[in-house]
């Protein structure tokens, strides 16, 4: 099974086209959505609850499988790869989640190490064992996201924004070139976004991740993104630069009885 | 009807199929359960009406058993059942008809003694248990009065006898021991089956359901045999002794770690699989990984218990032969030596007590 390339343009890190995803009970999450982005862009990805924003981003490393519509990651189309070459491309793909989903009962060097399991022997890594090279790596890691001397801790001993810091050092340590980050400061603490936020742009920033990012948030938006597409009802409705996406835009396509500052917490219309 | 705010349940049209199916379930069981309660009126008669047998005694239950008219109840009761399905309009529903399509809405609100399937109900409950009380041969008067019989035993039992403290305390340690080697056995194999009998990680392909149906229906059979038949099979395989005890608490053990351990991986929080995944993790690396840290303290904690309820049952295999203390507890009982069953029952008793206290305060401390 070999995918074929992209039909366009050698620097994108994304391409997807006419994806759809109908769930067993006939729910219709995504409708035909088509989206390319850029090599280096921090994308965010608006709309509200229920919109398909999560299952658009699930649907990108296939932790869903589409029901229609491909998708390409950096030229390989993941939507026609199977078993290890399927876990490759994964491997270049990190993933932040609103719950963090750290391993709880792991410390937190593991939990940044399992950032490196696509790369690592299946023997030595069911054993939990890593190269003293990998542990170096995961140290430096942990010390990116300001949680030296945490090392040694349980995830689950952690804050909120602590533990989703160790999953930004996870994605880190995984290499990527892509991160999808399901909401990532929804349930954290106003005041922590961010810190949490400005690790993201971090690896957007200086590491030359591309970041696709759904976000609850106005403000955050403005101030991260480079560029901004909204969901309703599974369908892209709006593409465009952050600065287009003002209070005004927003009443356009959600309607006229949404408020901005009301349905985005904490947004400034 | 509903209120306006009540969340609407969207009812599918019904295939004719799926009604004609239904239809023939409800009559099922009201047949069945016509039947039933015919043969049980037509047994409570003959045991009541002092008819004797060929023999010039009164009917044993047995008997009276052997001669009842099934056929006819049968046919009876299902005629009855076609009946009372038709008119149930006018004479209220049957039961198999609201088990199968819900209770008409007439009768919604009735409480049970304004329907006939109430008084239907209550008089089937009333036969089952006075016909359960003449086929188990119930004797209260002499439950209450023939206490003397026994008392010299419990006098038995209240002065033990030091003679078979050695021998016990030396097989109560086999006991444990056994159930202890039970126990270790079966964890690895109780380890490997969960996954493959846990219904959210063999939804994957053809392959993954089909052995999870096959790992599901064999637990099943294996646990619903009970440990002192696995201990017959074994010891005529391995041969009277402790080990036969062990195989016959190992098999069991098993079954039923693996359905506790294959629920609790059943009930895991998604989150770190999904994490895992997304890392290009294998599927091993991600059952490492994003399962098994979520589900050793729980499996621990159910491994204690089992090997503290392997203990109790090495007792009971112990007196077919599958050693431990039951092997010469079960001697000295049919010989009436009370005194020394006194000494081995308060041995168990301790030894089960000590195993509960220590098996609690662990499983306390890990979940
Ligand atoms: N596993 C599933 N099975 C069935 N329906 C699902 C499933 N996952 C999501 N859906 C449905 O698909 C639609 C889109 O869900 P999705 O989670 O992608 O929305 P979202 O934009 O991420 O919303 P939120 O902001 O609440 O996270 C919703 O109607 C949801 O109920
Ligand atoms: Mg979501």
């Amino acid at each position: 099974m070999s995918a074929t390339p992209a039909p366009s343009g050698a620097r994108e890190a994304v391409r997807v086209e006419g994806l759809s995803k109908v769930f067993p009970d006939g729910v219709r999450a995504l409708d035909g959505v088509s989206l390319a982005v850029e090599e280096g862009e921090f994308l965010a990805v608006l709309g509200l609850s229920g919109s398909g924003k999560s299952t658009l981003l699930r649907c990108i490393n296939r932790l869903i499988d589409p029901t229609e519509g491909r998708v390409w990651i950096f030229g390989r189309e993941i939507t026609a790869a199977q078993g290890r070459e399927l876990r490759a491309i994964r491997a270049a793909i990190g993933m932040i989640f609103q719950q963090f989903n750290l391993v709880r009962r792991h410390s937190v060097l593991q939990n940044v190490l399992s950032g490196a399991l696509g790369r690592s022997g299946l023997l030595s890594s069911l054993l939990l064992h890593f190269s003293d090279e990998e542990r170096r790596r995961a140290r430096a890691c942990l010390e990116r996201v300001g949680l030296e001397g945490r090392e040694e801790s349980r995830a689950d001993a952690l804050s909120g924004g602590q533990q989703q810091r160790v999953a930004v050092a996870r994605a880190l340590m995984q290499q990527a070139r892509l991160v999808l980050a399901d909401e990532p400061v929804a349930s954290l603490d106003p005041a922590l976004r961010h810190s949490v936020m400005r690790h993201i742009e971090a690896l957007n920033r200086e590491e030359g991740m591309t970041v696709l990012c759904s976000l609850h948030d106005l403000d955050l938006v403005q101030r991260y993104a480079t560029r901004v597409v909204a969901l309703k009802e599974g369908q892209l409705v709006f593409e465009g630069r952050p600065e287009a996406f003002d209070g005004d835009t927003f009443r356009r396509i959600y309607g006229h009885d949404a408020e901005p500052a009301a349905a985005l917490a904490g947004g400034r219309a | 009807m509903t209120d306006a705010g009540a969340p609407r349940r969207v009812l599918r049209p019904e295939t004719p199929w799926q009604k004609g199916w239904r239809r023939l379930q409800a009559l099922g069981i009201d047949g069945l359960l016509l039947a039933l309660a015919l043969v049980m009126g037509e047994f409570l008669f003959h045991a009541f009406s002092g008819e004797r047998g060929p023999t010039g005694l009164l009917l044993t239950p047995e008997e009276i058993l052997g001669r009842l008219a099934y056929l006819p109840a049968l046919a009876l009761g299902f005629a009855g059942a076609l009946v009372w399905n038709l008119f149930y309009r006018s004479i209220g529903a049957p039961i198999g008809r609201v088990l199968t399509r819900g209770v008409p809405e007439e009768e919604a609100d009735l409480p049970w003694t304004r329907t006939l399937r109430g008084w239907f109900g209550a008089l089937f409950v009333e036969l089952t248990f006075f016909t359960g009380w003449i086929i188990t041969e119930v004797q209260l008067v002499t439950f209450l009065t023939n206490f003397n019989k026994a008392s010299d035993m419990v006098r038995g039992l209240a002065s033990p006898s030091g003679e078979v403290l050695r021998e016990g305390l030396v097989l109560l340690v086999q006991t444990v021991f056994l159930a202890f080697m039970a126990t270790a056995f079966a964890i690895p194999v109780a380890f490997a089956l969960s996954f493959a009998a846990a219904r959210n990680l063999t939804r994957g392909s053809a392959t993954a359901r089909i052995l999870y149906s096959v790992v599901r229906a064999v637990m099943n059979f294996t646990r619903a045999v009970e440990p002192l038949v696995w201990a017959l099979i074994f010891i005529s395989w391995v041969g009277i002794g402790p080990f036969a005890g062990v195989l016959a608490l190992w098999i069991h053990s098993v079954a039923s770690l693996a359905k506790l351990y294959s629920e609790q991986i059943e009930s895991i929080d998604r989150g770190p699989v999904e994490a895992i995944t997304a890392t290009g993790a294998s599927y091993l690396q991600v059952l490492r990984y994003g399962v098994v840290p979520q589900v050793v303290p729980p499996f621990l904690s159910f491994t204690i218990y089992r090997w503290d309820i392997n203990v109790r049952m090495s007792t009971i295999i112990g007196f077919v032969g599958g050693g431990g203390i039951g092997y010469i507890l079960k001697p000295r009982v049919d010989l009436g030596e009370w005194g020394e069953v006194g000494t081995l029952v308060l041995l168990i008793a301790v030894a089960v007590w000590v195993m509960d206290l220590v098996s609690a305060r662990i499983r306390e401390r890990i979940v």
